[in-house]
């Protein structure tokens, strides 16, 4: 077979596998990635040895199908990873007004417009560019990440207060939900501390160490929300047209692009975050552009990241795909960037394609059975996830990461504050206090 | 300008001071977090601080299993009638009123100078979104109407609209003619967004940090956080409603440029984008032994000249055949509306 056919099958395989496993419920494609690399660094040098002409095409195409697609369990059972926290709340808003496709398909909408802007715009000025931008920025990630959490920090807007006389006791209602994101925000920095310094998992799945606190963290706070509320999804209505124009297309590109562009490029800063600058990018007062920046954020995110790899003249590695290959394979020259930038645009008309269908099996399913149980069903399919990958240990860890992710669930604080898990031990690290702090904290 | 524009614009101030570059090489990223803290704080002093602690004459407080337009109108006619009778100005407060964990009830109030009227009309239910919940529009058809006793006049032609979180104060200032002018949000911009404050609070850090690090942390420490905090003030100066730049020598607002409404988005991202490319061209010129080499023109174009153009563009063909009408509101409007959408 020749290598055109065997890259096309690979892409159109990784695309429609990511596709499905996008829509089960806490299962994140770098798990299965991560499955993935032990088998293939397994049957290295055996006569079942897989080529790279296999394998990268393969990835690309799960990377891009992950990011079209994980929008479906995130919005239609309330199960997002962090990348996809800020698409929740509009789109859980959308299905609970029977709007649900709609919501899921401005998202997919929102990560094309997302592919045509990285193959067009990004990819030819990314090798001229992107180099001369890593040798100015280099030695500034750092405090980009303290500028960041700085402003995550102070954005979040106090819920309560509302009523009552001015004073102490109405500052003090109205600072509670504050208080609340900043003990989250510290919480979790503390876990990652821990995670990310004397990881209790296993050494073998030591590349799987955050997944069970992400989990917690994000996921199964949010199945428990939908068990315990017990709200009734409305009947669905598949939308015939969008009412998309082009002005908001470019609306939602230069918000979502902005966003996801500083998530992919700067190290730790996830989609989440890209999320929130997106979100701050963007004029509130029209959801569609919100949705859909979302969606152009999460795939210039997951997408973006993975194909900095390939820059030539950068081979930057960001993202969890991309380090995942990198175990595998070095990227040369030109021949693996237009490869790469070929298969995201098959990857990315293939899985575009699977949203509508996929959505609507879905909102069969969700119609179909009581949406308690639904989310009953993903919880349980969560918690399998994380025995199976990491263990007790991880179950262990996902159930602390639990306690912290219930927080702003009570307060009504942000939860995008959860991400200090990341945030706080990597920029102490890279600030270079990290060692002092492990040790106060009695890890070193 | 929203939140963000302002925190973008505060690094990229901090950006200008060598001395900010320098430290952050060294691992201490101090300056540019003072530069962007800096760059909201104005409006986090307003909206997270003084808020809570602003008295009010009058506070209408609808209650929520009550619905009723008339006393929401009522009240609001008292409060006009005291600040016409006693000739002082009255602070008025729109509680909202809030029907669960992410629904409120909305409703809108509108002076009318004509018939010397104010009108309260309940609206839809919406979520935290600002979002209606369908099938709530027309739940209270009933309109509540009550006499002025004096005219009202607003700086510009809308709606008080209440719906989430906290309600807006109102304030009503007697005018030579006998009016009132209307004040939306009394509370904003009235000492905090003052060139004075910025540099009393660089002031501050200095005498702090004189001990810690010495006189040049000092005086560097001053200089960022005066010129951040100036450059939020700067910027909302472009905009309608202006700020008291030099609070406590001067007592009430400068009016602004009207070059912009606060909510616009281009400007915002306008303000934003240009922001990362001058850090970018800031850090350019402290970063040793480069390889590559590029001008401050060569920058611009290619940074924003060159895809300025090819968006205008686009933005003319996608939309040749459509028009989109913006609602303009109030510079004080959108910042509190977009304040509390954004940072939920």
């Amino acid at each position: 077979m020749s290598s055109f056919w065997i890259v096309l099958l690979s892409v159109i395989g990784g695309t429609v596998l990511s596709s499905l496993l996008a829509c089960l419920p806490g299962l994140h494609v770098y798990n299965v990635m991560g499955a993935l690399v032990l088998l293939i660094l397994g049957l290295e040098g055996t006569a079942y040895s897989i080529p790279a002409d296999v394998f990268v095409p393969a990835m690309t195409g799960m990377v891009v199908g992950w990011a079209m697609l994980n929008t479906i369990p995130s919005v239609l059972l309330g199960t997002p990873d962090e990348s996809a926290l800020f698409t929740v709340l509009p789109g859980q808003k959308y299905l609970m007004a029977g709007r649900g496709y709609e919501g899921t398909m401005l998202t997919a909408l929102g990560g094309l417009a997302g592919a045509f802007f990285l193959i067009l715009v990004v990819a030819p000025c990314a090798p001229r560019y992107l180099p001369v931008a890593q040798q100015v920025l280099k030695g500034h990630m750092h405090w980009v990440l303290w500028v960041i959490i700085t402003f995550m920090l102070m954005s979040e807007w106090p819920k309560g207060g509302n009523r009552g006389p001015a004073g102490w006791a109405k500052f003090y209602d109205a600072w509670k939900t504050l208080l609340a994101g900043l003990a989250t925000f510290l919480l979790a920095g503390l876990l990652g501390f821990i995670l990310l310094t004397r990881s209790p998992v296993d050494h073998t799945v030591a590349f799987q160490n955050i997944m069970p606190a992400f989990v917690g963290l994000f996921a199964i706070p949010w199945c428990l929300l939908n068990i315990i509320s017990a709200a009734d999804v409305p009947k669905q209505f598949i939308a015939k047209s969008l009412d998309v124009n082009g002005d908001v297309i470019l609306r939602s590109v230069w918000s979502g692009g902005l966003g996801g562009g500083i998530a992919a490029y700067f190290p730790i800063v996830t989609g989440g975050v890209g999320g929130m600058l997106a979100g701050h990018a963007t004029a509130q007062r029209d959801e569609r552009i919100f949705i859909m920046g979302q969606g152009v954020s999460k795939f210039i995110y997951y997408v973006g990241s993975f194909m900095l790899l390939f820059v030539p003249g950068l081979y930057l590695t960001r993202g969890g795909g991309a380090w995942m290959i990198k175990t595998l394979y070095t990227p040369r020259g030109d021949a693996d960037y237009f490869l790469v930038l070929g298969c995201i645009s098959i990857a990315a008309a293939i899985s575009y394609l699977m949203m509508s269908p996929l959505a609507r099996a879905t909102l069969w399913l969700i119609d179909r059975f009581n949406y308690r149980h639904v989310s009953s069903v993903a919880l349980v399919i969560i918690l399998a996830m994380v025995l199976l990958v990491t263990g007790w240990v991880g179950l262990f860890i996902a159930i602390v990461g639990t306690g912290i992710g219930l927080l702003p669930v009570l307060f009504g604080s942000r939860r995008l504050n959860c991400l200090g898990i990341l945030l706080l031990p990597i920029a102490c690290n890279m600030s270079g206090f990290g060692e002092t702090i492990t040790g106060w904290l009695g890890l070193t | 300008m929203k939140g963000f524009s302002h925190f973008m614009s505060g690094v990229a101030v901090a950006s200008f001071g060598p001395w900010a570059i320098e430290a952050a090489l060294q691992g201490n990223p101090i300056y540019f977090i003072l530069g962007g803290a800096c760059g909201i704080l104005p409006d986090t002093l307003d909206f997270k601080f003084y808020r809570f602690f602003y008295e009010h004459d009058v506070y209408v407080t609808p209650d929520p299993a009550h619905l009723d337009p008339q006393y929401v109108a009522d009240e609001i006619a008292r409060a006009v009638a005291m600040a016409a009778d006693e000739k002082r100005y009255i602070r008025l407060k729109l509680v909202s009123i809030r029907l669960g964990a992410d629904f409120w009830q909305q409703y809108k109030v509108q002076f009318d100078n004509e018939k010397m009227t104010v009108t309260v009309k309940f609206g839809p239910v919406v979520n935290t979104g600002q979002v209606p919940v369908r099938g709530t529009e027309n739940r209270y058809p009933a309109v509540g109407c009550a006499p002025l006793k004096a005219k009202v006049v607003q700086t510009y032609d809308a709606q008080l609209r209440v719906d989430i979180f906290d309600g807006p104060t109102v304030g009503l200032a007697p005018r030579e003619d006998g009016g009132l002018e209307l004040e939306f949000l009394p509370w904003h911009r009235e000492w905090s967004h003052a060139l004075t404050v910025g540099i009393f609070l660089g002031i501050l850090w200095a005498l702090i940090s004189v001990f810690i690090g010495g006189w040049s942390m000092a005086w560097q420490g001053f200089v960022t956080i005066a010129a951040c905090y100036g450059v939020h003030v700067v910027e909302d100066q472009l905009g309608h409603m202006g700020s008291n730049l030099f609070y406590p020598f001067s007592k009430n607002r400068t009016p602004g440029l009207h070059w912009m409404h606060s909510g616009d988005g281009l400007p915002n991202f306008l303000t934003v984008w240009i922001s990362c490319i001058l850090i970018f061209w800031n850090l350019y010129r402290g970063q040793p032994a480069m390889t590559y080499h590029f001008t401050f023109l060569h920058l611009i174009m290619v940074s924003l000249v060159v895809p300025g153009v090819i968006f205008w563009v686009l933005r003319k063909l996608l939309n040749r055949a459509t028009t989109e009408e913006v609602m303009k509101g109030d510079d004080a409007d959108d910042e509190w509306n977009e304040m509390k959408a954004a940072g939920s």
